[in-house]
């Protein structure tokens, strides 16, 4: 199964040095049945797409894949090694953040026989590690053998926002493979889960120390997700930089450069404060620390955690050594600057103006035409204005996604792509507040005022109104909401 | 004599009479149709303290006393011109008496009397007409060549040079390699130059703008190019007039945005309506009748008989009433934008510090990215383009590049960010740069940039800052530290 831009797969090998004996009946294949909404069209949903990705059955009866792989899905159907029977499985717990998901069987016999596989530890750059699944290019399980190329923290191109700890190898890639175990000594060592494209040579697996922070997660039987710190954290190496904090050029401690506005970041650091070591280890002037022989960003600390929980820092400011236990939790802020899974998105359809949430999926629907003025605020509203006008921000901002046409929109120069403003002078922070303006009007047209250069465009109250049903009707809309 | 050889006589004589009207009309432009050599600095703006440089050749058209018409493009950075009559021969020096980029026009001269022998004016025509076919006249390979352009639309567009919309003609053709000042001619008359070609649509800058705005300028009346500062929507929906009160037939466009000038408090607010603009009726779609081609946009009354400073009449409807406010046409100058589009009056400006390289955010620093720069440059940059300047800001400073020196290690990935202050000072112009910089705090100097996500500060040894800026200097081969023109304000 394809990632978004990405693949994952293995290549069989002929020769396999690997006992794999009782490792590949726990390995599965899953077949998914998927459905993806279209995201200017927000009632709509693209045709039903078939593809096939792997799995491992885990302690518990359960089974682990790639958040990818289930993602919209309609149908799941899992397979168990050389058995042709398909059993229906359900999803039980999903984390688009770190790409993993847990499927439950719906027949507890299709657990009969297999041994749940048991996790091992990050393997060392250089080991070799085997990859099991079922790509692409046949039928049967297939094997690859790499070798552990690096250990990074690299892009989860799923959410597409969050960058997690990757080990990559040097396996040949096909897709399919997503969701397959990484083995090494019969132990899993990783989930199989994306590769680059024009990258010979290059696929990438989530490591361990992942798969059990999602595991802990679900615990208690909801998922959390990954912690932020809300630091921005730049590399201390500049020597005049270093004595004007009062520090020696010996290659420890990064530096705060900024700090998210709201986050208990803010409250307990300071910019120019000097990360020293961060969860007991020492911080690189690059903003690295050195994890089980591996150079790593020091970001991998702060998703240590789970969301609530501290991180010990010790810090250096005012030319002294403080000690700060630092909460951490997941950020939500950016959702909808990521890929959107799983939620249809929201909308409110009004005399055939469709208003929904502005988000990266609804965004890339405009195309690479993001030029003109009104594309333009759309962009810079999703992915600068948190960063440089924290106090400006809408927590939902609502385009006008586009206009069903009718006569009572006939005459509306805006046809969509616009970011709302205010309608009859509410400012519109979030989808729910489009009704409410619009209801709260007792006389005269609606105005909806946009961002940009879009200027205004007033509706017939009445009218308006009245024509929504039938728009509904000619569109074949169910309903003009999904709040 | 029969008929028929009467009929075939008088065809004979016909065609005779069309050859020789055409060979006539070749050879007037023979003598007036010129050619330009020019070589110009056209700057590296990722390395703004090169000069390089290029030659390019366009036409022009004798039009007056020893004065040659022709576009301004590439004429505001040239080092040398060059003037050849006849397509062929002797090139003689020329120099520039005046170009209007905003215009898009120029007049260039030669000192030497032997170039003018022979030669004559071309007539620019009063009107052009809306005909079928026009005819394009240019010298390719020392032969004047005539060719038939189709007619497409006379529009409103922003000028090749500038942001100041005004009257162009369109023609079709598939004659490649236009757009250098070659004539559109009809009946022996100039009917314009073209300015720019893209796909199978050759843009013209039409005779009546260049005769007005040439007329202007022998009278000492002209004061650059005016333009509507304001932004409107076509008053399109009923609704919306009808909620701005308007009694009456649906008509006018809807002021949406007005810009904040220091200095200058404008006539015009935002949802007045524009009902009239300088006399002429305007209707929802934002146009208005021209009498001599039709319906045009509206901001072609910015400059179809007004220059800057002079007023125009604007009969706007602002709440439920009719009120006529005279509106003063700013003159189109790069420096009312945030983002100059062009920078012509100096090479591009820089400063030098320690290996930071600070330069001011132009268009053409953008367009740097190549013809796709819309969509490859980084959108950050591009979208201050949406952006007015302030007194405070009336430019924007970034640090575009760093050259590698030890004292700038660990930022030398640094790049393409807004400089907000240095040493607590703000930021507008590179002057400003030069100022903060005489004035470090605690031993330091401390550049922050705008606030965002990208990096904020960084802080360089301010005792060695001179001794790495000279090391810089020598080891990357730069003239000198830095570049400056006149001060922002006042710029054109």
């Amino acid at each position: 199964m394809f990632s978004k831009a990405l693949v994952v797969a293995v290549a069989c090998l002929a020769t396999l040095t690997l006992n794999a004996g009782s490792s590949e009946r726990s390995v599965v294949q899953i077949l998914t049945f998927s459905q993806a909404p279209i995201f200017d069209a927000p009632w709509r949903s693209e045709s039903v797409r078939r593809a096939g990705g792997s799995g491992f059955v885990i302690k518990g009866r359960r089974i682990m894949t790639n958040a990818h792989v289930i993602a919209w899905a309609k149908q799941i159907l899992v397979r168990r090694y050389q058995d042709p029977r398909p059993y229906q499985a359900r999803v039980a717990y999903v984390g688009h953040d770190c790409d993993l998901a847990i499927l439950e069987v719906e027949d507890p016999a299709f657990f009969d026989g297999i041994e749940p596989l048991d996790f091992g530890e990050l393997p060392t750059v250089r080991s070799t590690v085997v990859t099991c699944g079922y790509p692409a290019g046949g039928e049967q399980i297939s094997f690859t053998r790499g070798v552990v190329s690096r250990i990074e923290v690299q892009n989860y191109v799923h959410p597409g926002n969050r960058s997690l700890l990757a080990v990559q190898t040097d396996a040949a890639i096909n897709p399919g493979n997503s969701g397959g175990p990484v083995l090494q000594e019969d132990k899993v060592v990783g989930v199989a889960f994306q590769g680059v494209p024009g990258l010979e040579n290059a696929g990438f697996f989530i490591p361990p120390e992942v798969i059990h922070h999602f595991l802990n997660d679900v615990n208690d039987g909801k998922y959390d997700g990954f912690p932020q710190a809300g630091i921005s954290l730049v590399p201390l190496q500049n020597p005049a930089y270093r004595r004007y904090l009062g520090l020696a050029d010996e290659g420890v401690g990064a530096r705060v450069d900024g700090l998210r506005a709201g986050s208990t970041a803010e409250k307990l650091l300071k910019k120019d404060d000097v990360l020293l070591e961060a969860g007991g280890l020492p911080v690189g002037s690059d903003g690295t620390v050195l994890y089980q022989d591996n150079r790593v960003s020091s970001s991998i600390i702060f998703q240590a955690p789970q969301s609530g929980e501290s991180v010990k820092l010790k810090v250096w400011r005012d030319k002294q050594s403080v000690e700060i236990d630092l909460p951490v939790a997941f950020f939500e802020g950016d959702k909808l600057a990521g890929n959107q899974h799983d939620t249809p998105p929201r909308y409110f359809l009004h005399g055939g103006l469709v208003f929904t949430p502005l988000s990266a999926d609804y965004l890339r629907t405009l195309g690479r035409e993001r030029a003109d003025a009104s594309s333009s605020a759309l962009y810079y509203e999703l992915y600068y204005r948190r960063g440089e006008q924290p106090e400006k921000v809408r927590p939902e901002p609502v385009a006008l996604a586009t206009i069903l046409a009718h006569p009572v929109n006939a005459n509306l120069r805006v046809r969509g792509r616009a970011l709302v403003d205010k309608i009859n002078g509410v400012r519109i922070d979030r989808l729910e507040d489009v009704p409410r303006a619009l209801e709260q009007n007792p006389s005269g047209p609606h105005v909806i005022e946009f961002f940009g250069q879009s200027g205004f465009e007033c509706l017939d109250r009445e009218a308006s109104a009245a024509a929504t049903a039938q728009i509904l009707q000619t569109y074949g809309i169910s309903s003009d909401r999904r709040l | 004599m029969n008929v028929l050889h009467r009929l075939l006589l008088s065809l004979a004589a016909g065609l005779a009479c069309m050859v020789s009207v055409e060979a006539a009309e070749s050879r007037s432009w023979e003598s007036s149709l010129v050619t330009l050599e020019v070589t110009l600095k056209e700057y590296d703006f990722f390395q703004p303290w090169t000069t390089p440089t290029r030659s390019i050749r366009k036409h022009g058209l004798v039009i007056g006393d020893r004065e040659v018409l022709t576009t301004a493009q590439n004429l505001p950075t040239e080092t040398l011109v060059r003037l050849q009559k006849g397509g062929r021969g002797k090139w003689y020096k020329a120099q520039v008496v005046w170009l209007d980029p905003h215009a898009d026009l120029a007049l260039v001269t030669s000192e030497d009397p032997t170039f003018w022998e022979g030669l004559k004016p071309a007539e620019l025509a009063e009107v052009v007409p809306s005909v079928p076919d026009f005819n394009l006249v240019r010298w390719r390979d020392g032969n004047l060549e005539s060719r038939r352009v189709e007619f497409s639309k006379f529009t409103v567009k922003d000028g090749t040079l500038s942001f100041a919309p005004r009257l162009t003609l369109e023609v079709n053709t598939e004659l490649t390699g236009l757009g250098w000042a070659e004539p559109v001619a009809l009946e022996g008359k100039v009917a314009g130059l073209t300015t720019s070609k893209l796909g199978s649509t050759c843009n013209v800058v039409p005779a009546p703008f260049i005769r007005r705005i040439l007329e202007a300028r022998r009278a000492g009346k002209y004061r650059g190019l005016g333009y509507f500062d304001f932004t409107w929507q076509p008053g399109e929906n009923p609704t919306s007039l009808k909620f701005l009160k308007l009694d009456g037939t649906e008509r006018g466009a809807i002021v949406i945005k007005v810009p904040q000038r220091p200095g200058v408090q404008s006539v015009l607010r935002p949802r007045d309506i524009l009902l009239e603009v300088d006399g002429f009726p305007i209707d929802v779609e934002g146009d208005y009748v021209d009498p001599d081609y039709g319906h045009l946009l509206l901001e072609n009354l910015s400059s179809r008989s007004k220059f800057a400073g002079e007023t125009v009449p604007l009969k706007i409807w602002r709440d439920g009433a009719e009120l006529t406010v005279n509106y003063t046409l700013p003159e189109a100058k790069y420096h009312d934008e945030l983002v100059p589009r062009e920078v012509f009056e100096h090479p591009p400006e820089y400063v030098v510090a320690g290996g930071l390289v600070f330069q001011q955010l132009e268009q053409p620093f953008l367009r740097g990215w190549g013809e796709d720069w819309r969509r490859r440059a980084p959108f950050r940059l591009q979208h201050y383009q949406n952006d007015q300047p302030t007194p405070e800001r009336p430019s924007l400073v970034m640090l575009s590049s760093v050259l590698p020196d030890p004292a700038n290690v660990g930022y030398q990935d640094v790049r393409l960010l807004i400089v907000d202050q240095i040493n607590d000072r703000k930021v507008g112009t590179l002057e400003d740069v030069v100022a903060a910089l005489k004035e470090p705090k605690d031993g330091v100097h401390r550049v922050q940039f705008m606030k965002g996500d990208t990096l904020q500060t960084i802080l360089m040894d301010a005792a060695s800052l001179e001794a790495a800026t000279q090391r810089v200097l020598q080891r990357y081969s730069l003239p000198a530290d830095k570049r400056l023109g006149p001060v922002a304000t006042g710029k054109s």
